[in-house]
């Protein structure tokens, strides 16, 4: 590397970086109570410690992560299902997976709205279980938003984070995949030995990063939690918002130590993949000769 | 393909599948255009009692909620794509250019705007941005959307540049070229596509995007999600369905002119 | 008895004719090497064998069973190709226990047999490894570990030393030929390097038009090209006009060449033999003299003209001779070489000389016995 280029690239990484850490400081600041609304002037912990082990914040960030990983499971899990069984250059094959990505650039807010009108006590599928007779009214539609486990959400954003995961998966076997399954089957190896020693692990290995991409976008979220989400327990991010915009100023600065907290999720997130990549083989790099 | 290379799946299971597909990826979208026409969807209606276009009519009127948040919008996902795609791509040219630990530590800054939740980095960024006079302006906004977008892009074109051949323009200069027209006529040129699709992504980002718009546009940028939103939570479904349906028209129609131009680019590579 | 016999195969490319009629039989340890220009179809003809081409015509045998309709997984054959993929997610162990490991090859045996092709090319140790950590070479040896570690009775190589070094292919040759000598399967090979092709092969297929034009040993390949396009894709720099006569002399232009005792290398075409026929005359730099430096009268075996180029070549020295016959290039003696714009006579030497009759050769499909 010139040192010339090296200098630009280091800058380039700075510019980058610098936003992001220049709000976690802030934020670190305002959870110490160094600055921002009921600033003490002296650094102290204790504001943290009260946050962090509150019930609520602990139920909701729990809560967040089970969406997150729920949903980044179920996408997945369909995705791969979508690439494995929709593969070729057939018509019909090329139509499904279309179909399957079509929802790719829809904000996640639409999907969100979009999960409520279908889901909803009085949505799209209550009706229909109306008109079929299965039920006499709103009230005896399972609830699936604003529901504890999240049903609601965790389908609106398997919804959303489909196409995404679907365009990985078809990907890696398109560009992999048949190269390698055919270099197994000519090795002998049989339809059920193709797909279990080759194609899966190819394939989840090839999502990993995209699917880690998933959670940690998911598990910060904030517009569809809103809209899909129970108020008890709230989840991490509109429990963020709620307390960032509460009428007490005391309690506004608990959200700068929230905001940490979900940077924090987002910085393991991303950890736990770089380490998970360095010790799995064949994530990245992979086949030459 | 042969017989012998073929998934051997039955035929049907795939034509129930993407029937199936179809259904799942349409339906929610389809429901959006009936509620938004529906004038009042009130259960147990499937259709609405009373069709009518009054949610839309809004868009007609500027004084309306519609039309001012899908300008708003709009210009707000220029802006932002613009810029992005204009800046992402030297940053990413000289993130490309990093080697050895640098790379890692380059690619991971890139990534930083990109993992973080907007909403997290709002909340952390709020006061910076009041303090610069930007809280409430378009300027403001564009500016926060730009965090992510230009992460995206960055990453997008450390990616493109990891395989960009610099031979071609070192051969332009040995042909004669200086700095500017090798610029201009070969890596920009080479680079039209990319720069297009850095555009989309830049412009998603900035479309769809809700908490960083709240804090630092204080209410007073309201873009259409933010609309969206409040109308969502206000329980006005016909009115949120427009504002919903008009969120889906611009990404679906960018990315099926990407799709195109896909195809194209197929149609003329060898 | 064959292990590996091909009859009347034929694999359209695409919309084109593609492979017609290719047949030939490889006996166990026997080496057999397809030589052919880049798009004759090499490559496709062993994925045809190996069944992930299908054929539009012709059979397959291998150890007396018809495998034309076999699966690819099912067929005892493998196929290294020419860049061989190593699995990324799997180490080096793994990836040459894959064959075993899916025909439920006890561990222990596994075990022992991977060991035992890791160490016949020399990468015991390497166990652990992961694919994207070995060299080039280091992962061609590995493949062809892959490949023979289920000792399959047809062993199929696509261009194995291509892209290699001279010293990575020496090695890579050399592995080849030991584990060939090891367990002997009917090896089937593939290359466009012809010297490749002599060094390896017991016998040689040369792959023309889209079809098998020659099948014979090395030297009868070299020596007796059998058609006009094996004789120019064997390169030989030199192609005449000239006509045989009734008496069964050669001339081209005012050259004249007896018979020789032999008879003419080549083929003079199907018809009767009578009568004078116009014929391609190619040759090598071998199948041109010098006659005499300074030499002009013309006693009917030679012609004049003048030196125009003299290329040295690490096997020795051509001359490039402009004559009324067009310009002749001939082996010369590294030292008598004549200056350029020398005029020289030049003789042509029977034995060394090859003929195609005007009608005969090009069509082809059928191998020609030389």
């Amino acid at each position: 590397m010139s040192s010339r280029s090296g200098r630009f690239g280091i800058a380039a990484a700075a510019l980058l970086a610098a936003p992001v850490l220049v709000g976690a400081l802030y934020a670190a600041a305002g959870a110490l109570g160094l600055v921002g609304p009921g600033a003490s002037g002296r650094p102290s912990l204790a504001r943290a410690v009260r946050v962090l082990t509150e019930p609520t914040v602990v139920q909701g960030t729990l809560w967040i992560l089970w969406v997150a990983g729920a949903s980044t499971l179920l996408s997945g899990t369909v995705a791969g299902g979508i690439a494995v069984v929709l593969r070729g250059r057939g018509k019909l094959e090329g139509l499904g997976r279309g179909l399957a990505v079509l929802p790719l650039p829809v904000p996640h807010l639409v999907a969100a709205v979009g999960g409520l009108l279908v889901l909803g006590q009085s949505g799209l599928l209550a009706r229909v279980g109306f008109h079929a007779g299965l039920i006499d009214g709103p009230a005896e539609m399972p609830a699936l938003v604003y529901d504890p486990l999240g049903v609601g959400l965790i389908l609106a954003l398997t919804w959303k984070e489909v196409p995404f995961l679907t365009l990985v998966a078809v990907s890696v076997l398109g560009t992999r995949g048949d190269a390698l399954e055919r270099t197994a089957r000519g090795l002998g190896a049989g339809a059920g030995d193709v797909f279990r020693r080759v194609t899966w692990p190819i394939l989840w290995r090839g999502m990993l990063p995209a699917a880690v991409a998933v959670f940690t976008f998911v598990a910060g979220s904030y517009e569809a939690a809103v809209i899909l989400a129970p108020s008890d327990p709230l989840p991490l991010p509109v429990l963020t918002w709620e307390r960032f915009v509460d009428a007490g100023l005391a309690r506004r600065a608990d959200a700068y130590v929230l905001a940490l907290l979900g940077l924090g999720i987002a910085a393991v997130a991303v950890a736990a993949h770089e380490i998970v990549r360095a010790r799995l083989p064949g994530l990245d790099g992979g086949s030459q000769a | 393909m042969t017989r012998a290379t073929r998934f051997s799946a039955l035929p049907s299971l795939r034509a129930w599948l993407v029937v199936l597909l179809a259904a799942w990826s349409l339906l929610p979208l389809v429901l959006l255009v009936v509620i938004s026409v529906s004038g009042g969807w009130r259960f147990p209606s499937l259709l609405g009692a009373d069709p009518g276009l009054d949610a839309w009519r809004s868009l007609r009127q500027s004084t309306g909620r519609l039309l001012p948040a899908l300008y708003t919008s709009l210009g707000l996902g220029v802006g932002t794509g613009g810029l992005a795609a204009v800046l992402g791509l030297p940053i990413g040219r000289a993130l490309s250019d990093l080697r050895g630990v640098w790379r890692f530590v380059g690619a991971g800054c890139a990534f930083l705007p990109v993992a973080a939740p907007p909403l997290a980095l709002g909340v952390g960024l709020q006061y910076s941005f009041l303090r610069a006079g930007l809280g409430g302006s378009a300027v403001g906004v564009t500016l926060a959307h730009l965090i992510p977008a230009l992460g995206y892009t960055s990453l997008f074109f450390l990616g493109v540049f990891a395989v960009f051949d610099r031979g071609v323009e070192a051969e332009a200069r040995r042909l004669g070229a200086g700095g500017w027209q090798t610029l201009t006529r070969v890596t920009l040129p080479l680079l039209r596509r990319p720069l297009a699709e850095a555009f989309v992504l830049g412009f998603l980002v900035s479309w769809a995007q809700v908490p960083l718009t709240l804090l630092v546009g204080q209410g007073r940028v309201r873009t259409l999600t933010v609309e969206v939103l409040s109308w969502v939570q206000a329980g006005q479904d016909p009115l949120a369905a427009a504002g919903a349906t008009l969120l889906v028209i611009p990404p679906l129609l960018l990315m099926g002119a990407a799709a195109l131009g896909f195809q194209r680019a197929q149609v003329v590579a060898p | 008895m064959s292990v590996l016999e091909v009859e009347g195969l034929a694999v359209p490319f695409g919309h084109e004719p593609g492979l017609r009629e290719i047949s030939f039989t490889v006996g166990r340890g026997e080496r057999f090497v397809l030589v052919g220009a880049s798009g004759a179809g090499k490559t496709s003809l062993l994925n045809a064998i190996v069944g992930s081409l299908e054929p539009s015509a012709g059979r397959v045998r291998i150890g007396g069973d018809d495998v034309t309709r076999w699966t690819v997984n099912r067929r005892p054959c493998v196929l290294l190709s020419q860049t061989p993929l190593l699995f990324p997610h799997l180490t080096v162990f793994e990836n040459v226990a894959f064959p075993l490991r899916v025909r439920r090859v006890p561990s222990g045996e596994l075990k022992e047999r991977v060991e035992e092709a890791l160490a016949a090319v020399r990468m015991s140790g390497y166990d652990e490894r992961r694919p994207a950590t070995l060299s080039g070479g280091q992962a061609r040896r590995v493949a062809l570990a892959r490949a023979v570690v289920s000792r399959p009775p047809v062993l199929l190589l696509d261009e194995p030393l291509s892209a290699l070094d001279a010293t990575l292919k020496d090695e890579v040759r050399r592995t080849i030929l030991d584990l060939h000598a090891d367990y002997r399967p009917a090896l089937v090979m593939v290359t466009h390097d012809l010297a490749e092709a002599g060094r390896i092969g017991d016998r040689i297929g040369v792959l023309v038009g889209g079809t098998l034009a020659q099948v014979g040993m090395p030297e009868e390949i070299f020596r007796g090209p059998a058609t006009l396009e094996v004789a120019r894709f064997l390169g030989l720099p030199n192609e005449l006009d000239g006509v045989v006569e009734k008496d069964g002399a050669l001339r081209v232009g005012g050259v004249c060449v007896p018979r020789p005792n032999t008879g003419w290398s080549g083929n003079l075409g199907t018809g009767p033999d009578c009568g004078r026929r116009q014929v391609r005359v190619v040759f090598g730099p071998d199948g041109a003299e010098l006659a005499a430096v300074g030499f002009t009268s013309n006693d009917g075996g030679a012609c004049t003209g003048r030196v125009e180029e003299v290329v040295h070549r690490p096997d020795g020295v051509n001359v490039r001779v402009r004559t009324e016959l067009g310009v002749v290039e001939l082996g010369v003696s590294p030292d008598r070489i004549p200056a350029v714009g020398r005029d020289v006579a030049l003789r042509l030497r029977a034995g060394s000389v090859h003929l195609y009759g005007n009608d005969a050769g090009s069509s082809g499909g059928r191998s020609v016995p030389s």
